[in-house]
């Protein structure tokens, strides 16, 4: 056996163009065998091209790449895999129709003689693998779309052991886990790197590279700018290098406590099916308040409720103390209520991916962009022009389609949507997922910025760092029903996390009881 | 990349990949004409084609076609699809003439636009797909009809302002053209200057994100299929003059030439994409097509290998541009 320090992937002098970008420049980079080595770097830093170029989705225009001391070159994803380089993607490639085992089986699924697929083994497979991944809960005959955002990212994990990785690349592939979901991948995750597996790893969560990688790479405008061993340098000097400047303040001040504010929205009561048990909350003038908890604890529909989205609700909603009635989001929009929601997936709830930049801003607002039945194109351009300034949206023309745009600018579109319809509510739905630092930094500032303009914020997260450095209040869900209102000072990770899991419920861990439909 | 310049103004003259497709659609009649006027010049010593009374005469036909999808085409554009278009175009017809009088239009109209109602409330709310629904819809109506004539043919005729919309002429241009003409600036104006143009091309990207941004879906698909009923109906009403009275199955021929003429024109099957410009060249492209072929002398059983085959062949050319777009 070759020692532990010999690279198992070494990249020399690789480069890549698209058009007149370069995405990635003469980088040199080697993974050893067993580490676990983070990938860090803003939007646009060139980790996704990496990746893509190491799983042969593109190929190098310049530059050797070896594998155990190999010079090789694969002409496609297949082909990587075949040499045991395994992606798992931040988009989900799960297909939600299929049953789980279907799902992990379905590029090599077990045969029988006659070459039928052999589900018996499959669905054995399938089992040992989620035992692997720690699900075991999980059913393998469950179909994908019925289970929980994390649980599917989980399957993905599984799915991609089932394929034998001897490097396995994570890309974002916590950013819908919940903590305890995240604990555990880091157990698999140690497990695998003691096995001998070379990790890849890309996340912007800071905490979760202090808590997992041996080794950080950081990239920046296409160049890899310097490679560490974890630890040697705090998360200031690290975030510096991502960004290749000062950092002030990732949070923005919160201002003193003002004493009580009138409520502008107010739920009470409020229950849909099982997955609302009797919420009641209240949400005063120019306050941010964050959701936390486990995923999966009602949150979301708690943020679907209120925006009308879902049918068959009990309980009451008073927006400035009147009841109110919401039945569709065209009446949550409405300029009496003023409710907006920044929904949890962009792709394909926020936008109209094919569709420009312009009209995607517009969509929301359209009613005030109209002189008599027809759209005022001065009037629209302006008002496009405005949010485009305000966010700092980076584009180069407002008719490109909103899918040429980056993750954090295809977020900061889909709040800009919402901002002209100038909401007084504001719901948000875990919006910094997959966005860079320096996006994230100046969302913080907006939302600081919208709750002292005197907007009403409901904020869900799952990244418990925003929830202490942004809100004002959090409100920890479990179950359906708010179980701790967390307040100033009280707001810290030790809070958060005891009491999303230390419930006053049963011996059940909460973990089981997250996994049950 | 500068931090939001401002856009090129939307009427500019750039080349986006939608208007590919109508520039091909375009080349291609011009192709059709140019081997059909090599056959009559070979043949009558004529370039008969290219006289502007055939083509005159030729639009005049085309403009059926081109308002039936000219309605096909807004609700191709929202993701669905309406396969009622046949026997909704019959009653108009028939119910129209039968009615006679002032209010035959009206009523053939309103007829159209009933059917195009129950369309919509039953995509829109009950969530049937709308292949399946509007296949239904239209066996009904075919079934309604039918009762109506106990099975023979209508004795109605056509009014007199039936006949003078569908064979009349202004200053030399048919009446037809002339509508179709108004029809097209109006679909032209919903869809590029009203909200509710915008919002159909939202939902055929994608109806979760529309609706999520507080558009009133159901409200635009309704809308859309009450406007395609009602021009199917004005094109019933059109043919009836035409032929002089309405008769059983005379939208039969129309609704698979309306929906090739939408898609050839560039607008995706699967919704959210299109120009309505495309529509016409599809339309044009299509009549001149089966016109040329007549003309030829070609047997039927070769027209229609033709006609199959184009329309394959240039979806496969579309189809290969968008690929490297998405």
């Amino acid at each position: 056996m070759t020692p532990d320090n010999s690279p198992f992937l070494e990249l020399s002098g690789v480069s890549k163009r698209y058009g007149g970008v370069r995405a990635l420049e003469n980088v040199d980079f080697a993974c050893r065998r067993g580490s676990i080595h983070a990938v860090l770097g803003e939007n646009g830093a060139g980790k996704s091209t990496l990746i893509k170029i190491i799983a042969g989705v593109v190929q190098p225009d310049e530059g050797i790449m070896r594998l155990a001391g190999q010079p090789v070159r694969f002409r496609d994803p297949l082909a990587a895999n075949a040499a045991g380089i395994v992606c798992i993607f931040q988009e989900l490639s799960l297909m939600p129709d299929l049953s789980v085992a279907d799902n992990i089986g379905i590029s090599n699924p077990p045969r029988t003689r006659l070459g039928l697929i052999d589900k018996r083994a499959q669905r054995r497979r399938t089992e040992e693998l989620l035992a692997r991944v720690g699900c075991e809960d999980v059913n393998p005959l469950e179909q994908v779309k019925n289970l929980p955002l994390s649980r599917r990212q989980m399957v993905e994990i599984a799915k991609a052991l089932g394929r034998g990785p001897r490097l396995l690349i994570l890309d974002e592939a916590t950013s819908a886990l919940t903590s305890s979901d995240v604990l555990k991948v880091y157990d698999i995750l140690k497990k695998l790197g003691e096995e001998g597996l070379s990790l890849l790893y890309i996340s912007h969560r800071m905490h979760e590279i202090e808590a997992l990688a041996d080794t950080c790479s950081v990239f920046r405008n296409g160049r890899h700018i310097e490679t560490f061993p974890a630890g040697t340098r705090g998360p200031d000097e690290i975030v510096q290098l991502m960004i290749g400047r000062e950092m002030a303040h990732v949070y923005p001040p919160k201002p003193a406590g003002r004493g009580a504010v009138p409520p502008v929205l107010e739920v009470q009561d409020l229950r849909w099916g099982d997955r609302l048990n009797g919420v009641s909350l209240k949400v005063g003038k120019g306050e941010i308040v964050g959701l936390g908890g486990l995923d999966g604890q009602g949150q979301r529909e708690l943020q679907l409720a209120l925006f009308g989205v879902l049918s068959g609700l009990s309980g009451t909603i008073l927006v400035d103390g009147k009841p109110v009635t919401l039945s569709s989001p065209a009446q949550a929009k409405h300029h009496s209520i003023g409710m907006a929601l920044i929904p949890e997936d962009r792709k394909t709830e926020g936008l109209m991916l094919p569709m420009s930049i312009a009209d995607n801003i517009g969509m929301a607002a359209m009613g005030s962009l109209t002189s008599g039945v027809f759209v005022d194109p001065a009037k629209e351009r302006a008002a496009i022009q405005r949010m485009v300034d305000k966010l700092k949206i980076k584009v180069g023309d407002v008719a490109d389609p909103v899918a040429t745009l980056s993750g954090g600018n295809q977020q900061k579109v889909v709040i800009a949507k919402w901002l002209l319809t100038e909401p007084r509510i504001i719901l948000l739905n875990d919006p910094t997922r997959g966005i860079d630092v320096g996006t994230k930094q100046e969302l913080y500032q907006l939302l600081r910025d919208l709750a002292d303009a005197g907007a009403s914020i409901l904020f869900y997260t799952t990244d418990y760092d925003e929830l202490i450095g942004c809100c004002d209040r959090v409100l920890i869900l479990y179950d359906g029903r708010i179980v701790r209102e967390l307040q100033g000072d009280e707001i810290d990770e030790k809070a958060i996390v005891a009491t999303s899991l230390n419930l006053p419920t049963t011996a059940e861990t909460p973990f089981s009881a997250e996994a049950a439909p | 990349m500068a931090t939001g310049s401002l856009p090129k103004p939307a009427s500019g003259w750039s080349l986006s990949p939608e208007d590919k497709p109508i520039l091909i659609a375009g080349a291609f009649i011009l192709v059709i004409l140019a081997i059909g006027t090599a056959y009559t010049l070979a043949t009558q010593g004529t370039a008969s084609f290219l006289s502007p009374v055939y083509l005159l005469q030729q639009l005049q036909v085309g403009a059926f076609l081109g308002i039936v999808a000219a309605g096909a085409m807004l609700v191709i554009l929202l993701g669905h699809i309406d396969l009622s278009i046949p026997w909704t175009l019959t009653a108009g017809a028939m119910l129209g003439s039968a009615i006679g009088g002032p209010y035959a239009i009206p009523v053939g109209l309103a007829v159209g636009m009933v059917v195009g109602l129950v369309n919509g409330l039953g995509v829109a709310y009950l969530r049937v797909p709308s292949m399946i629904f509007t296949l239904g819809v239209n066996a009904v109506m075919r079934g309604f009809m039918v009762m109506l004539t106990g099975g023979y043919a209508p004795q109605s005729t056509a009014t007199p302002l039936m006949s003078y919309l569908a064979t009349g002429h202004v200053l030399g241009i048919p009446m037809p053209l002339i509508v179709w003409a108004v029809l097209s600036v109006l679909v032209v104006l919903l869809l590029q200057r009203t909200s509710v143009g915008r919002y159909i091309y939202a939902i055929g990207n994608r109806e979760r994100a529309a609706y999520l941004s507080g558009i009133n879906t159901r409200m635009v698909i309704i809308l859309a299929f009450i406007i395609s009923g009602a021009c199917s109906a004005l094109a019933g009403v059109l043919l009836a003059g035409y032929s002089s009275k309405a008769y059983q199955g005379m939208g039969d021929p129309y609704l698979l030439p309306a929906i090739a003429a939408v898609v050839i024109g560039g607008t995706n099957i699967l919704g959210g994409r299109g120009r309505y410009l495309g529509t016409v060249v599809g339309t044009i492209l299509i009549v001149l097509l089966t016109s040329v072929l007549s003309v030829m002398q070609m047997p039927e059983a070769g027209r229609q290998i033709i006609y199959g085959l184009v329309i394959i062949l240039m979806l496969l050319v579309y189809g290969r541009q968008r690929g490297v777009i998405a």
